[in-house]
């Protein structure tokens, strides 16, 4: 192995801090890296680094703030390697030394677009930068330069989500014409393989269509892994037409699935269904969080997921088998019942009507895409919660009618959202702490081994709660909407956490003694 | 998911459309009509010859990012002038045609290298580049070469043939950057000072500063990695006045490898006219 050679699989393995086997001498100094967009495979989001705890979180204060330039309203979240801070549009990444926010060096490929992007994967000395265009590139991490540029396999379009980097392939995913997921050698760029939620010719599933072709099931949110079992796991959209399901009789699959693939060839290993038959849009893109545990006193492989549809799901992640479906927000009534499998129950009185049809949770979820995170001490599964209501409605009876929806169903009623903390194991609530003025999901959530959960709030509150009980210990208000999830890293020793507010990204540490960056 | 996929194909004016848009884009009397008039009316906010001004951001600067690239916007910017900005219309104090010119004169300025390639054996120029002119050993084109300097892949989309010339041969070329009283936004140095430090610690460092502060120091060092060093761990620090660039390369390299090399360089663009015709726009990711 070259000097330029990275190791990061050690550093990805389960949910140890993250702290990466740097042996290309990028930075001679013992950093700690904030590596792929979960900040470790299994999408715990849970940072080990512990010098910010709830003892000294109050006097956390600003180091630096970095402006990007072109889109406003940035949902990446930054990556960490060696020191330098990686923040990506669509086109485009800014490097930045993460002590100082000194810009390092910039790529952006033509045009300036638009459009959520939320982050880059690191490889290798490698950066991925997905395009506008329908391409797939690989940087250079010490200075920008295009190492390999390949047009996406079929002409496709790659949705906003960060590369996903394991096993030296690139996972990248998309929407149109419906959703996929393919995968690149992360080293030359070449294609090798592509999986989509639409059943084949040969798989039964198919039957779940009522002899429609199916449609839809878009897959725009980065997923995790487990290199034990050698699978990825990822999350996929709702069935077309969205909000009109009377053309498209049955269950729909894969739609609002959980899904688990081969990393190596993408060959379906197993599924499951939150929604069947969905007619409200509750993807299920929210992360599939992978723990290990005891459930019911039998330690166990699980999959965590607090989805859209309502209910945090604990699945066994080594043959995605249910185990547990627990309703999270106050109201839910788009089913009558999970039954002992997991196949909810749809009722039909809850289906999108020219009058409109008030359904809880709404279109916009009882939670989303933002990251939630797991404390593996505490046993505590974190996330935005957003209790409330919405009215789906469709302009006429006929088959594929125009549908729309709308969000608080009345004053009085609206949103209102809340971090939340759940037993991992039995998915009880154990405390909330409620973001007052946030009415509509945004930031995620991060964990860190100093006891503490970072949470961000829509218009602009970043907050420090503490793990155990919710209460909030230190805030900085960073003057703009926020729209990503945080992260932690450290550099020569010091602790930073991270948060990107709009276009500024904004980094904080404990007050230095003596000269400092 | 709220699915909002805006199919934006991105109208570029094809030459025909050019010249029927501005039949005086190919006249160059008439450019140059535009040049004079472009030095009367607007040099006061935009400096001369394209470069950036005291008010106005530079409008020919190479490798910017231009807001209104068609004649059709320059032509409006200028008689219409540019809401929310200090740019005022022109119109009722220049004619239309008058106009035209300014707008030709403008488009011209903005030509790069790619436009007009120097002729020569390209294929030998390529050779001259990665071997005996040691280009290689500092530049990268398509991912092959060194990251010391910059990296040369667009280099002729984003220079000018002159620039490429005068690189290649005089010590004290420089690349600026925008400039001009647009925003200016933190952005990596548009050049490649060389220094030389030694740290407290022992080490010494010699590479091409990248960024630096009052704190900090951002370099890529001669053995290609990125060191980000606080000033406080340095000793000492010297800014090398002369470039790493050679600047004989029209005396070292003999005639045939130069005019080589040169249509080598001028040939160096990374978009492909088909990567610009249509672009779709993701657009606001389903939620």
């Amino acid at each position: 192995m070259g000097i330029r050679q990275f190791v990061m699989i050690g550093a990805l393995l389960g949910c140890a801090p993250v702290s990466a086997q740097v042996s290309d001498g990028l930075l001679k100094q013992d950093a700690q890296n904030w590596l792929t967009y979960s900040g470790s495979y299994n999408g715990n989001r849970h940072s080990g680094l512990k010098q910010i705890t709830t003892a000294n979180v109050h006097q956390l204060q600003a180091k630096w703030v970095y402006h990007m330039t072109g889109l406003k309203n940035l949902e990446a979240t930054p990556i960490v390697a060696n020191g330098v801070m990686y923040i990506s549009q669509y086109n485009r990444i800014d490097a930045i030394d993460a002590r100082s926010g000194n810009v390092v060096w910039q790529f952006q490929r033509q045009p300036i677009a638009t459009g959520a992007q939320r982050g880059t994967g690191f490889w290798n000395n490698k950066l991925y930068v997905t395009t506008s265009d329908k391409h797939l590139l690989a940087l250079d991490a010490r200075n920008g330069s295009v190492l390999w540029n390949v047009a996406v396999a079929d002409g496709l379009q790659l949705a906003g989500e960060a590369p996903l980097i394991v096993k030296g392939k690139v996972i990248v995913s998309g929407n149109q014409p419906h959703g996929f997921i393919q995968a690149y050698d992360a080293e030359t760029g070449k294609y090798l393989w592509s999986w989509s939620p639409i059943p084949a010719p040969d798989d039964p599933a198919l039957a779940s269509w009522g002899g429609q072709t199916p449609e839809g099931m878009p897959i725009w949110v980065s997923g995790s892994y487990d290199p034990e079992l050698n699978l990825i796991y990822y999350g996929t959209g709702q069935p077309e037409p969205q909000w009109a399901g009377e053309t498209r009789k049955g269950d729909d699959l894969y739609s609002d699935s959980i899904v688990a693939l081969d990393a190596d060839n993408g060959k379906l290993k197993w599924w499951f269904q939150n929604t069947p038959h969905d007619t409200h849009d509750y993807d299920s893109l929210e992360m599939p969080v992978l723990v290990d545990g005891a459930w019911k006193g039998k330690q166990r492989k699980l999959l965590l997921q607090a989805n859209r549809n309502g209910f945090y799901y604990i699945l066994d992640r080594t043959n995605g088998e249910f185990l547990q479906a627990t309703q999270f927000v106050a109201k839910v009534d788009w089913t009558t019942g999970i039954d002992a499998r997991g196949h909810a129950a749809v009722d039909p009185s809850h289906d999108p009507s020219v009058q409109g049809t008030t359904t809880c949770p709404s279109t916009a979820g009882a939670t989303n895409w933002p990251s939630p995170s797991y404390d593996s001490a505490l046993h505590l599964f974190y996330f935005v919660a957003q209790e409330g209501c919405g009215i789906n409605l469709r302009d006429s009876a006929r088959n594929y009618a125009g549908t729309g929806y709308l969000e608080s169903p009345a004053e009085g009623q609206g949103w209102q959202l809340y971090t939340r903390a759940l037993d991992a194991f039995t998915g009880k609530k154990v405390w909330d702490y409620e973001q007052v003025t946030s009415h509509h999901y945004g930031p995620g959530v991060m964990s860190t081994a100093g006891g503490i959960v970072f949470s961000a709030e829509e218009f602009g509150q970043f907050t420090a709660l503490d793990a155990k009980t919710g209460k909030a210990l230190w805030h900085f208000n960073t003057g703009d909407v926020i729209t990503a999830s945080p992260i932690s890293y450290s550099v020569e020793g010091k602790q930073y956490v991270a948060i990107i507010s709009s276009s500024n990204v904004f980094s904080f540490g404990l007050p230095d003694h003596g000269a400092t960056l | 998911m709220r699915r909002h996929l805006v199919l934006a194909a991105l109208t570029l004016i094809s030459s025909a459309s050019w010249a029927q848009t501005n039949s005086l884009a190919q006249d160059g009397a008439a450019i140059e009509q535009g040049r004079v008039l472009y030095n009367s009316n607007c040099t006061g906010c935009h400096g001369a010859n394209g470069a950036a001004g005291e008010i106005g951001p530079g409008l020919a600067i190479p490798g910017r990012s231009y807001g209104r690239n068609s004649v059709a916007q320059i032509f409006d910017a200028i008689k219409l002038g540019i809401p929310a900005t200090v740019m005022p219309a022109h119109q009722g104090k220049l004619s239309d045609e008058q106009i035209w010119k300014i707008t030709a004169y403008v488009k011209g300025l903005r030509g790069t290298a790619i436009d007009a390639p120097l002729p020569g054996d390209v294929a030998h120029g390529q050779k001259v580049f990665w071997g005996g002119g040691g280009c290689g050993s500092c530049h990268m084109i398509q991912g092959r070469g060194s990251i010391i300097g910059p990296d040369l892949s667009n280099l002729a989309g984003t220079r000018k043939t002159t620039s490429i010339i005068d690189a290649l041969t005089k010590t004290m070329h420089r690349v600026y950057g925008p400039g001009g009283a647009g925003p200016h936004t933190l952005a990596p140095l548009p050049v490649y000072p060389v220094v030389r430090l030694t740290t407290f610690s022992g080490k010494t460092f010699r590479g091409l500063l990248r960024n630096e502060d009052s704190f900090s120091i951002q370099m890529i060092g001669l053995d290609e990695q990125l060191h980000l060093l606080n000033r406080a761990a340095i000793k000492t620090i010297v800014y090398e006045p002369t470039s790493l660039m050679p600047s004989d390369y029209n005396k070292r390299l003999s005639p045939e490898e130069y005019t080589d090399l040169l249509a080598f360089l001028t040939r160096q663009d990374t978009m492909p006219a088909s990567d610009q015709a249509s672009v779709i726009m993701p657009g606001k990711d389903p939620d």
